[in-house]
């Protein structure tokens, strides 16, 4: 009886140990011994974090640091996000790339990173806060105003439009609802815009919401999609409600809504280059180590790409399947 | 003279704790049909189990055409040539008729599809040579009770057996459809095959049977030429054995307070106006066949079942018991026949179910436990019960079934219950702890409390019961004071079918109401 | 006392019965030993008091839900509407202490109580509807986490101007321990002493072990469920402090796998999801198996992926090892 608990317990062990040897590819971009910069980010699994991934790795490994990339399993898990945050720091990185899901949890563990003096790097949504030496993110609002605006060129400035936002607590949720919506209310005074619908940033859920959307509003001209789960859900909705002729402007890239912007089914979307984010964070992280004067935001680049552009290299670089 | 299809010579078959069968015998001629009669309990179950391979004899033979025959399972049985009706179907009830039959062997195309179409047209023809007026597409939940045994029936052919073993089939069916069941088991019978029908109904055993053995007690007594046989022949060898201690009822008074009336009791599943008054200190026998409805009494006594109709009276006041925690508290105790099921906390130790019943009234304090006070309590119930057990942290399903019951017992005592309804308080007890679960009984009694006793052995009744309620069919049939009380009498009793017999219904004196019903 | 002719074994297993089990825990608890020693080697930053600290704090959210859930599985329930009941309840206190400015003292109690009274429901359609456990809960769950979003308008309620609501989770009633901690210890022990010393907790393993026989015993199973129910409940509304109070704002769309987890947390323990066996000590320790490998795989910085799968491991293995120990006994 005690055999095959202790036995069990030894296979776990020797489980982890074995899975430790594939651990260096936790511990990405150049080993040995240059300095460690712990990445928290919002999400782990969805493309978008995956290219930032790849670019702080490129970056890492160009400059001979190490990374560490962890985030969680969906963007509503706070606790789990405090949880990373609290473990990567018992590592005693060098640096700390960080975006927050709730700037205020973290708010502690910031102040421990201060205390250790771990140079805090924010990306992406930022961190709302001072610790921070820098932030590297996107311009949302502006990426937004610039989608507002392709769509409102469209519908030549005249019409119903529709919004199916990722979520309405995260800063990136709400500059690309405001963006959007502050444009339209200044240049557009044609266009009606329906209130925000919030689909979590599920395809699905925001597939379902386009197609209610569509259902109770059938003079639609166009639809916005603030990142890519809900672009691709309002794409999937617009095509199961059997609808045409209607414009959707997106966020984001992947597979799909690459598909989508190729087929003409979608007329545009706003890309952010995420690898350059990546790349951004681990140039901004190594500054900060070494002491240098960081700006208070380093933007990093986006895009409004369409069927006429999709192939240029810059965008094509930016954008992930 | 014939010669036999099966034989059984010499078995034996043990459950842990009781011998079902002791040196069992039986043979079933070519082309007969032989009834197997007994009481409940008798081993007729246990026989046609290792028959189907769902148990294996501890020792014996048995011979199938000439040939040792030796089923590792009921899917070999079937294919050695014996095919066995239960007593409960085994239809898949939102699967079609056909389906059914075919079921774990249906036709299939390339292998993998199955062939809906042949499925159907291969029980068709099964239905049509059986004459049975049955679509194969019908679902088989859709079907009358007769017609699922008819569906049943036609599955069990369908393997083309040698024997076909029926435990009551009949138990569900009107006079019309009972016909409809001889004709077809008429029909099947021919030289090579033959028919064992299970079955306490004596008229019917006259009707369709060549020969009847007659078994007792796990033992072969004796096979009959059923023509010449009468049924009061049989019945004294159903139950004839001589009762071994000569221990009769103690205490039987006429001069006892009522403490519990029932009056005009109904269910809507079986019970048809039960009405009995139990007595302080007396214990009250309740006698009838399988599924004659008392369990069915006890059930809906404690509110385990919902009553339909009637009255109970407790103490001389009209009380209403809506479930079992009702009945609890108001000291009525019911023992399940079932303990393991509806008896014990199987996983818990001893003292925890000694005290389950009683333990908010007597071991706890301001909602907390007092596990001392359990732990003593429980453990002097059992040293006064002789519960053998290393002590009373032991779990309980590692105790014998008779420890098992009177931990049960000691449950209910500890609840301080002065009527105690006990379901089979012997069943699976071997016989020396029988004795010691009477002398309990007896005990109680003499204490005070009032005892209802529910059994279906016969030699148990009477040498336990003041008086016997004797039931069938869901109705009250008799009740006999101890002293009038044999077993012939109650057998007469239990096998009244006042729904299907005339006669029987008039005995009872519900002749008007059964008029113009078939 | 006399003795039977039981076979020696039966014998043997049924008078160590009591050890035996005391055993299991010490068994799992030597799991999270070698586990806990395991990355203590492995890694240079594990072993720390601060660490140790870490990961008790991290397991105080996962540990308070799965305690209060080890009681409905110990009476063969299970509770999915734990997670984003647990939400609702963070809600429920941005509710009555921010936005209805309730004392902390009042707002705190009145959160629990909401976290009891889901679970009451809970109760009413498991015992009284007679709806399956699974379904009731799922009804809940969806119900409970679309309720959260309502009431907070979708947004996240912050704490941030309540002075002392954080203190709950981080502040430091005994030097060098965190509340939250604390609060998770002090729990277990109410609960662990409710479960094997009160009758709520007698009548628990009763139904779960065989709830006809408790039935027909004479005992309210109907009442006692919803009691079960209900006081589980008061867990999840704790859970909802508790989780509100550390990150300084009432999320709601948070909480959902939560209640995975917690029942990941209940079965490495030891507790059978068939009912009637369990312990609090075992649920403690599973939850804290699950926090020390998070944190030990994360700080060995083993890459996300893999820590998922060698979780999954644990569980399986944890079970199965309860499995083979069981059919021995």
């Amino acid at each position: 009886m005690k055999i095959p608990k202790i036995t069990a317990t030894l296979a776990a062990a020797a489980l982890a140990v074995s899975l430790a040897a594939c651990g260096q590819g936790g511990t990405s971009g150049a080993g040995g011994n240059g300095p460690l910069i712990a990445i928290v980010s919002k999400g782990f699994q969805h493309q978008f974090w995956q290219s930032v991934k790849k670019g702080a790795e490129d970056e890492a490994s160009a400059k001979g640091a190490r990374i560490t990339f962890v985030g969680p399993a969906t963007e509503q898990d706070v606790e789990q996000q405090v949880n990373m945050l609290t473990n990567e720091l018992a590592k005693s990185p060098q640096a700390l790339g960080f975006a927050a899901l709730d700037s205020r949890a973290a708010a502690p563990l910031l102040q421990q990173a201060k205390a250790q003096n771990i140079p805090v790097i924010a990306f992406d949504s930022g961190v709302d806060s001072d610790i921070p030496a820098t932030t590297v993110a996107t311009d949302n609002k502006a990426a937004a105003a610039d989608a507002a605006k392709h769509l409102a060129d469209q519908i030549g400035g005249q019409g119903k439009v529709a919004m199916v936002v990722h979520d309405q607590t995260s800063l990136s949720g709400k500059d690309r609802r405001d963006g959007f919506l502050d444009w339209m209310k200044q240049n557009a005074p044609g266009i009606t815009v329906l209130p925000p619908q919030y689909g979590g940033g599920d395809q699905l859920q925001s597939a379902n919401i386009t197609k209610s959307i569509l259902q109770a509003n059938p003079d639609l001209k166009g639809i916005y999609g603030s990142n890519e789960g809900s672009a691709i859900g309002v794409i999937k909705g617009v095509q199961e409600a059997g609808k045409t002729g209607l414009t959707i402007a997106g966020f984001d890239s992947g597979k799909a809504q690459i598909d989508a912007i190729n087929s003409g089914v979608e007329s545009g979307a706003i890309t952010q280059d995420p690898v350059d984010i990546g790349r951004q964070l681990v140039d901004a992280a190594l500054k900060a180590i070494n002491h240098e004067q960081l700006p208070k935001r380093i933007d990093t680049a986006y895009y409004w790409y369409d069927k006429s552009n999709i192939t240029d290299p810059k965008i094509q670089a930016a954008l992930y399947q | 003279m014939t010669e036999n299809l099966l034989e059984v010579e010499g078995v034996n078959k043990s459950f842990p704790g009781v011998r079902a069968l002791h040196e069992m015998r039986l043979d079933l001629r070519s082309g007969e049909v032989l009834a197997l009669v007994g009481e409940n309990g008798a081993g007729k179950s246990t026989l046609m189990k290792l028959l189907s391979g769902i148990h294996t004899a501890d020792s014996g033979r048995f011979t199938l055409g000439g040939e040792p025959y030796q089923p590792s399972g009921p899917r070999h049985a079937l294919t050695l040539g014996i095919s066995i009706i239960h007593q409960e179907f085994n239809l898949v009830p939102h699967l079609t008729v056909a389906q059914n039959i075919f079921i774990g062997r249906e036709p299939r195309r390339a292998r993998v599809l199955l062939d809906e179409r042949r499925l159907n047209a291969d029980a068709a023809a099964l239905l049509d040579r059986l004459s049975l007026r049955l679509d194969p597409r019908t679902v088989a939940g859709q079907l009358t009770v007769a017609n699922q045994q008819m569906v049943e029936i036609a599955k069990a052919l369908s393997y083309e057996p040698r024997v076909l073993i029926m435990d009551e089939p009949t138990a569900a069916l009107n006079d019309a459809e009972v016909g409809t069941l001889h004709e077809l088991i008429r029909r099947f019978v021919r030289p090579g095959t033959g028919v064992i029908y299970i079955s306490h109904r004596m008229e019917e055993i006259k009707r369709i049977a060549d020969r009847v053995t007659v078994i007792r007690d796990g033992e072969y007594i004796d096979t009959l030429d059923a023509g010449t046989a009468s049924t009061s022949d049989i019945i004294a060898l159903m139950v004839g054995r001589a009762i071994d201690t000569g221990a009769r009822p103690e205490g039987v008074r006429a001069d006892r307070d009522v403490v519990l009336g029932v009056e005009g009791l109904s269910t809507k599943a079986l019970l048809t106006d039960v009405s009995f008054e139990l007595r302080r200190g007396e214990i009250l026998g309740f006698a009838g066949l399988m599924g004659a409805g008392r369990t069915e009494v006890a059930r809906a006594l404690v509110g385990a079942d919902k009553i339909d109709k009637g009255t109970v009276t407790l103490h001389g006041k009209r009380v209403h018991i809506g479930n079992p925690a009702d009945a609890a508290r108001l000291g009525i105790g019911y023992l399940s026949e079932d303990r393991k099921r509806y008896g014990l906390l199987l996983e818990q130790d001893v003292k925890a179910n000694i005290a389950l019943s009683a333990l908010r009234d007597r071991f706890t304090q301001a909602g907390f436990v007092r596990d001392g006070a359990l732990r003593t309590d429980a453990a002097e119930r059992a040293g006064s019960l002789h519960i053998k057990t290393p002590s009373v942290d032991q779990t309980t399903k590692l105790l014998s079934g008779g420890n098992q019951q009177k931990v049960v017992i000691a449950k209910w005592i500890a609840k301080a219950c002065d009527i105690l309804i006990f379901d089979e308080p012997t069943r699976g007890i071997d016989v020396g702890a029988k004795e010691e679960i009477y002398q309990l009984l007896n005990e109680l009694a003499a204490q005070g409390k009032s005892i209802i006793m529910i059994s279906s052995e016969l030699p148990e009744i009477l040498r336990m019961a003041h008086r016997v309620v004797v039931m069938s069919e869901g109705r009250v049939t008799h009740v006999l004071g101890a002293a009038e009380a044999s077993q012939e009498n109650i057998m007469h009793y239990a096998t009244l079918r006042p729904d299907e017999n005339p006669d029987d219904a008039a005995e009872l004196g519900l002749g008007e109401q059964k008029a113009g019903h078939t | 006392m006399t003795t039977v002719k039981t076979p020696a074994g039966e014998q043997a297993g049924g008078l160590t019965g009591a050890v035996k089990s005391r055993l299991q825990q010490l068994l799992a608890f030597a799991s999270l030993v070698v586990i806990y020693a395991f990355f203590s080697i492995v890694s240079p930053f594990f072993f720390s008091y601060g660490n140790f600290i870490a990961i008790l704090f991290s397991t105080v959210v996962i540990g308070t839900l799965a305690i209060g859930t080890t009681f409905v599985i110990i009476s063969a329930g299970i509770d999915l509407s734990i997670g984003t009941g647990m939400a609702l309840c963070a809600v429920m206190s941005g509710v009555f202490i921010v936005n209805l400015h309730l004392p902390l003292a009042l707002g705190v109690p009145l959160t629990i109580l909401f976290g009891g009274f889901m679970g009451l429901v809970n109760g009413v359609n498991v015992a009284v509807l007679r709806i399956p456990p699974f379904i009731a809960t799922l009804a809940m769950m969806l119900a409970a986490g679309g309720l959260a979003l309502v009431l907070s308008h979708s947004t996240p309620i912050y704490f941030t101007d309540i002075a002392g609501y954080t203190d709950l989770s981080s502040g430091f009633l005994i030097p060098n321990l965190p509340n939250a901690v604390l609060i998770l210890l002090v729990i277990a022990i109410i609960a662990g002493v409710l479960l094997t010393k009160s009758v709520l907790g007698r009548y628990t393993y009763s139904i779960g072990s065989n709830e006809e026989v408790t039935a027909l015993s004479g005992i309210d199973v109907r009442r006692w469920k919803l009691g079960i129910y209900a006081f589980a409940g008061l867990f999840t509304g704790l859970a909802g402090v508790m989780i509100s109070a550390r990150l300084g704002s009432a999320q709601p769309a948070t909480g959902m796998g939560y209640e995975l987890q917690a029942i990941a947390a209940v079965v490495i323990g030891g507790t059978s999801l068939s009912g009637g066996k369990g312990s609090i000590i075992g649920t403690l320790i599973g939850a804290l198996i699950i926090s020390v490998l998070n944190n030990g795989l994360q700080i060995m910085s083993i890459p996300q992926e893999w820590q998922n799968v060698i979780l999954g491991a644990v569980i399986l293995v944890a079970v199965y090892t309860d499995r083979i120990r069981k059919k021995e006994a």
